[in-house]
């Protein structure tokens, strides 16, 4: 680490920046008077949330704004002012001093062209008398360098024939073409798994080692910025709150924003029962709301709620296994031979990463994919034999909620009518009593009553999902099976849509099949964990079973891949997880092709 | 047939063969919702019972109507398209001599379109809400909106009435060769043919280069320190340019219908003359065999489209698996 | 030459895989276009970003005025559209008072554009209703039911369009003399099929959004889904594609009397002014040709500079959604 001032010239400089977005709807500031500087060899994390300006700001190093976009201050790369370059200049800087790599490897890659060519490309536009050849072949050695073991045969594919995290690495070694002096990494991992990212930030931590580039890095994610990072910059509505070492940060927040953000992050540890992210939980207390009751003893049937000890299990998957595609070009088996149960008020926690099949499993449960064979059984009674009035009776008992608040709310329909649509569609009171259950459950799921005539654009993603959650509690649901009902939320929305969900499940007893990538997440709410791995079901059992003394090796993988948001623990951690892997340093990855699955 | 291109193009066959199944229903179904029938068409109104009733058995119209279902599927499986009442000989072999003069004619005026729609279409993008984009864009629309005939007497009145710089009539006895040897006949049924897809095929390569310069990809190319005209040109038009191909296979059906026109206007000896020529007159099996040849050209363009992203678009491609 | 099968300049966009919507590079999309919409009505936006582009409101400028110009102008402009006058044939512009002078039996151009354009405009609206309402009802239908069925329809649909509606038209103009019900009927039957592909994409989109997905997992039936999900959610690319279709069905007429399929005298719209000017392409009567040709090129291009900035008003709000 080479903060020290003075010494080395700085890489970056960015003085007292500011961005103001103009359209003629609105006038925006993206960034606000921002000031950071970036020396040689040194690992700097930008951290925060959905528009904190920090992306902006990172765009504005390398020239990238848009046109509408208005900037004041002074940028600085390499001792060039980059706002008072020409195109050509400005073009010249760019991959050459300053390089890029962007958060969606799907997307960030020209379909059309061939990853070689789209490396040997980075070299050429910088040394025009490179001959093709030649560029292909260094082209070649930056994969390698870039993790990438048969670079050979690689050279020739397309972006879509290679896996998410193998794109990452093409994107890794055309950034690092040119060798350039800093490294900008736009939350490079967040669309990745954790064992890819884990990965992921190896290279870039062995890029810094090696050649000594400088290497700034976005993200959203404590644990990414505790695992990497030598310096954190900590933004909100595009101001610098705070900036600290990686350690000091983590000890000792200064800024009551960053306490805040880093309480919210849920840690993989054995947590007791009933915690909660947040302390200082603001339940409503109106009169009469039937939310008022202050959570207490979770997973003890609270007076009044329905007693589901009585009848067995809730949900029991029997034997499942569902595939997709035409029988003529050969069928993906999505969930193969799948068993556990869930019993009355319990908490299961379904893991896996992206193609493990573990969306597909919900959507089973809920009527939604037919099982290709096996059974999902409601109450004893099974799904896919049940028609008519019985299927409909199963369904009444058993809800679900989404990942994407963005589409699961119908934009045509008020909050009101999408919270009522189950009691409509079951038929369930007059009108008069549906809205005043609308009303008792927004209260219940703490969003204003007075929300219920506004339309699911006009409120923000975190009051969404609330809403998506009420819709699922309308008829009094026995069980809930969420999907990712958090991923798309930032981290201090998800600490309270969490924390909601665990005072529900609390006061109303359902049973709960909460589905994740998140293994934090799941420490925080299941009493047991499922870990399922290319469909199959790999290790079940209680929660303290499964996450800190793992059986099965993939789940010692996964759980080992996971950042927590602790620089001591985190590193520690990954001496533990290098020497699971056999070793450091790029190449670990198998390099898998196709398509990442087409379970989910 | 395991390999998903090689089920894809099998579904996509089955799918060709069941459209043109519906399109022989459609003109059968369209000859017999003759008011009278299709002899009191031919024969006139003053034409005898005994008269009408000898047509019909000499054409098998007396035969229940899927017996005749099927024999007119039957002959069309021998590529007999029965022959012209008014001009004693086949369909097939009156097509045939008119088709290569309407290929020259809509080819050469599909190929002017596209040479001048691709550029304009590309400048728009990057010149977006500019002035020249707005110029480009009511030049399009106003383009599209005009008449193909308007359009075509417009240009007569100018460069034929006014100017004399250009005949205005192909005359009708010029064969392909003699019609390559005087391009002079072709510029105006050209030009006029060509204006309306220029308007149409602008206005598809200015969204297709709108949409890819806003992929992420291009940003990549961007940050590599790649020159905007190389982002563009390569990148994005690599890109933007499959869709715009493939849009030629989907065009077919409106281009014959503009050729039905343009070869009305300047008495162009091709198949749209004749297909107008055999509706003055009633002509029946000349006006369906056309008809069938071109919904078998738009089944076969649109074909040939979708095969053509499928193998040009890895995007496409991986699609299919 | 009308779009029939492809969709034209305006349609044509939607085909186009779109990956990324916004058309504004890197720009922070999230909160701008959420917060300046905090409040207002999804038609209150859509018609403010509509009058802020300016060939729109040139577009809406121009039908309003032909509009008037067509029901308005009669009263202040008496003319006899009805009775032959050979006294007063093919006189040119400004002539006894003709401002554009007059036709080959003596009516009156000017008098006769307002009198046809009621036809015209009558025709192209109502044609381009039917066809946008046929083709969502087939399209939502088709999309929804999936399968063999969905199949089956569309195959129907691609069938129709590999037949061109100007072959389809010289034909029938073989077999009928047509009123105006009658040629709203046949231009509708014949343009129906581009919205019901549009509607079937849009609908096969939306099937597998998740909140027509958690309607079906509460129980909810098919008919709820469709009715009460699916259709409100086409309504914009509806609006945007009825705007075209009606631009297209006034074009389309324009063809119907050059096929021989045009009103009988004394009656008329723009399209047989037209074509019943082109006898005289060689006598320099260009008043019988070019007044009648200019509406039709203004009010067909009209419509479409206002679909054309609906679909970009709609556009905006769709970004502003997620």
């Amino acid at each position: 680490m080479t903060s020290a001032p003075g010494a080395p010239r700085r890489v970056l400089g960015i003085e007292a920046l500011s961005v103001t977005f103009r359209s003629p709807r609105a006038e925006q500031v993206a960034v606000r008077d921002v000031t950071i500087e970036v020396y040689p060899g040194e690992i700097v994390a930008i951290v925060g949330e959905s528009g904190s300006g920090k992306s902006v700001t990172a765009l504005s190093t390398l020239g990238l704004l848009p046109p509408h976009a208005a900037q004041q201050g002074r940028v600085e790369v390499d001792g060039l002012d980059v706002r008072s370059l020409g195109p050509e200049r400005l073009r010249a800087l760019r991959g050459a001093r300053v390089a890029m790599v962007f958060q969606e490897p799907m997307t960030a890659l020209n379909p059309a062209f061939s990853i070689g060519w789209q490396v040997a490309e980075a070299l050429r536009v910088h040394d025009r008398r490179l001959s093709k050849r030649e560029a292909m072949r260094r082209a070649g050695e930056l994969l390698v360098l870039a993790g990438i073991r048969d670079a050979g045969r690689r050279l020739g594919q397309f972006p879509h024939e290679l896996s998410g995290g193998l794109r990452q690495r093409v994107m890794i070694a055309i950034a690092i073409a040119c060798d350039p002096k800093l490294l900008i990494a736009d939350e490079a991992t967040t669309a990745l798994d954790v064992t890819v990212q884990a990965e992921i930030l190896d290279l870039l931590r062995s890029i810094r080692d090696r050649m000594g580039t400088a290497v700034l890095v976005i993200t959203h994610n404590m644990g990414v910025v505790a695992d990497i990072a030598d310096r954190v910059i900590v933004m909100k509505d595009g101001r610098v709150v705070e900036q600290a070492s990686v350690d000091d940060l983590f000890e000792r927040p200064q800024e009551p924003y960053t306490k805040r953000l880093l309480a919210a992050v849920p840690r993989l540890q054995p947590h007791p029962r009933g915690t909660r992210l947040l302390e200082e939980v603001a339940v409503p207390t109106r009169p009469g709301a039937a939310g008022s009751a202050t959570p207490t003893a979770p997973r003890a049937p609270v007076p009044g709620a329905p007693d589901l000890r009585r009848s067995g299990d809730v949900l029991s998957v029997e034997h499942l296994t569902v595939e997709f595609g035409a029988r003529a070009t050969g069928r993906l088996r999505a969930v193969d031979d799948v068993s556990f149960s869930i019993s009355p008020g319990e908490v299961l926690g379904l893991v896996g990463e992206s193609g493990s099949g573990k969306s597909t499993v919900g959507k089973c449960i809920v009527g939604l994919v037919k099982p290709t064979s096996g059974r999902v059984r409601l109450w004893g009674e099974d799904l896919s034999a049940a028609s008519g009035r019985s299927l409909k009776r199963l369904r009444r008992r058993c809800s679900v909620v989404f990942q994407d608040p963005g589409s699961s709310l119908d934009p045509r329909m008020t909050v009101a009518e999408c919270v009522a649509e189950p009691l409509v569609v079951n038929r369930s009171g007059s009108r008069r009593s549906r809205d005043a259950r609308v009303v008792s459950l927004l209260e219940s799921v703490r969003l204003d009553a007075d929300l219920r005539y506004r339309y699911p654009h006009e409120l923000s993603g975190g009051q969404r999902q609330r809403v998506s959650i009420a819709r699922a509690l309308a008829l009094g649901p026995e069980l809930l099976v969420a999907d990712e009902p958090t991923s798309a939320l930032d981290v201090s929305v998800q600490a309270t849509v969490l924390d909601l969900l665990l005072d529900l499940q609390a006061k109303f007893g359902f049973g709960c099949l909460f589905i994740t990538h998140d293994l934090a997440v799941v420490s925080l709410l299941a009493d047991r964990v499922a870990v399922m791995h290319s469909g199959r079901l790999v290790e079940l059992g209680t929660r303290d079973e499964v996450l800190f003394n793992p059986k099965d090796p993939y789940t010692q993988r996964l759980v080992a891949a996971a950042p927590v948001p602790d620089p001591v623990e985190q590193r520690e951690r990954r001496q533990k997880r290098l020497a699971l892997a056999g070793g450091p340093g790029p190449g670990a990855e198998a390099g898998s092709t196709g398509q990442a699955g087409g379970g989910e | 047939m395991r390999s998903p291109f090689g089920w894809f193009l099998l579904k996509r066959l089955a799918q060709a063969v069941v459209v043109v199944f519906f399109v022989t229903l459609i003109v059968f179904g369209l000859l017999h919702a003759l008011p009278g029938g299709v002899a009191r068409g031919i024969l006139g109104a003053q034409a005898s019972n005994a008269e009408i009733a000898s047509f019909n058995r000499a054409q098998g119209f007396d035969k229940p109507l899927p017996v005749q279902y099927w024999m007119y599927l039957s002959r069309l499986l021998h590529a007999n398209l029965g022959t012209s009442y008014k001009l004693n000989q086949s369909v097939g072999s009156l097509i045939a001599s008119r088709l290569p003069r309407t290929l020259v004619l809509t080819g050469v005026s599909t190929a002017v379109a596209f040479v001048v729609a691709v550029p304009l279409g590309v400048w728009q993008a990057i010149r977006r809400r500019r002035l020249a984009d707005y110029v480009i864009t009511t030049g399009a629309f106003v383009g599209y909106a005009t008449p193909v005939y308007f359009l075509a007497l417009l240009l007569v009145i100018v460069f034929n009435a006014d100017l004399h710089l250009l005949p205005s009539q192909v005359p009708g006895t010029y064969n392909l060769g003699q019609l390559l040897a005087h391009p002079s006949v072709l510029v105006l049924p050209v030009v006029t043919l060509a204006v309306p897809t220029i308007a149409v095929f602008s206005r598809y390569t200015r969204s297709a280069v709108l949409d890819n310069l806003s992929e992420d990809y291009t940003r990549t190319a961007r940050a590599k320190g790649a020159p905007e005209r190389r982002v563009v040109g390569i990148h994005v038009l690599r890109n933007s340019l499959t869709p715009v191909i493939a849009m030629l296979g989907y065009y077919v059906p409106v281009m014959f219908s503009g050729a039905i026109v343009v070869e009305e206007i300047f008495n162009f000896p091709g198949m749209g003359l004749l297909f107008w020529n055999a509706a003055q007159t009633s002509d029946y099996p000349v006006l369906l065999g056309v008809i069938l040849l071109i919904a078998l050209a738009t089944v076969t363009g649109s074909l040939l489209a979708d095969i053509a992203q499928a193998v040009a678009d890895p995007r496409v491609r991986s699609g299919l698996k | 030459m009308t779009r029939g099968t492809t969709g034209g300049p305006g349609t044509g966009d939607r085909s186009v895989p779109a990956a990324g919507s916004s058309p504004e590079l890197g720009a922070p999309r999230p909160a701008v276009a959420h917060r300046a919409g905090r409040g207002a009505g999804m038609a209150r936006r859509v018609a403010r970003d509509f009058s802020r582009n300016r060939l729109g409101m040139v577009g809406l400028g121009i039908i309003v005025g032909l509009v008037l110009f067509c029901f308005v102008g009669p009263l202040v402009y008496h003319t006899d559209q009805v009775h032959v006058n050979l006294a007063q044939v093919d006189l040119p512009p400004g002539h006894s008072g003709h401002l554009l002078g007059t036709d080959d039996v003596g009516h009156d151009i000017l008098g006769r554009l307002m009198y046809g354009g009621r036809n015209s405009l009558e025709i192209g609206l109502a044609a381009g209703v039917i066809a946008v309402w046929l083709g969502t009802l087939w399209g939502a239908v088709a999309g929804y039911a999936g399968g063999w069925v969905e199949g089956l329809m569309m195959r129907i649909v691609d069938a129709g369009i590999a037949i061109p509606a100007l072959f389809l038209l010289l034909v029938v103009a073989t077999m009928v003399t047509p009123t105006v019900p009658m040629l709203i009927v046949i231009i509708g039957l014949v343009s129906w099929l581009v919205p019901a592909r549009l509607v079937r994409a849009e609908t096969v989109s939306l099937r597998t959004r998740d909140y027509v997905q958690v309607v079906k997992a509460m129980g909810g039936g098919a008919t709820r889904a469709v009715f009460r999900h699916i259709v409100p959610n086409v309504v914009g690319t509806m609006i945007v594609n009825a705007t075209f279709q009606v631009a297209d069905a006034i074009l389309l007429l324009a063809y119907v009397s050059f096929l021989g399929l045009g009103l009988p005298q004394p009656q008329t719209d723009w399209g047989g002014m037209l074509s019943n000017g082109i006898q005289y392409t060689y006598d320099g009567y260009w008043w019988m040709i070019i007044p009648a040709g200019v509406v039709i090129v203004l009010v067909v291009s009209a419509f479409n500079f206002v679909g054309d900035a609906l679909r970009d008003a709609f556009e905006v709000r769709l970004q502003g959604r997620s």
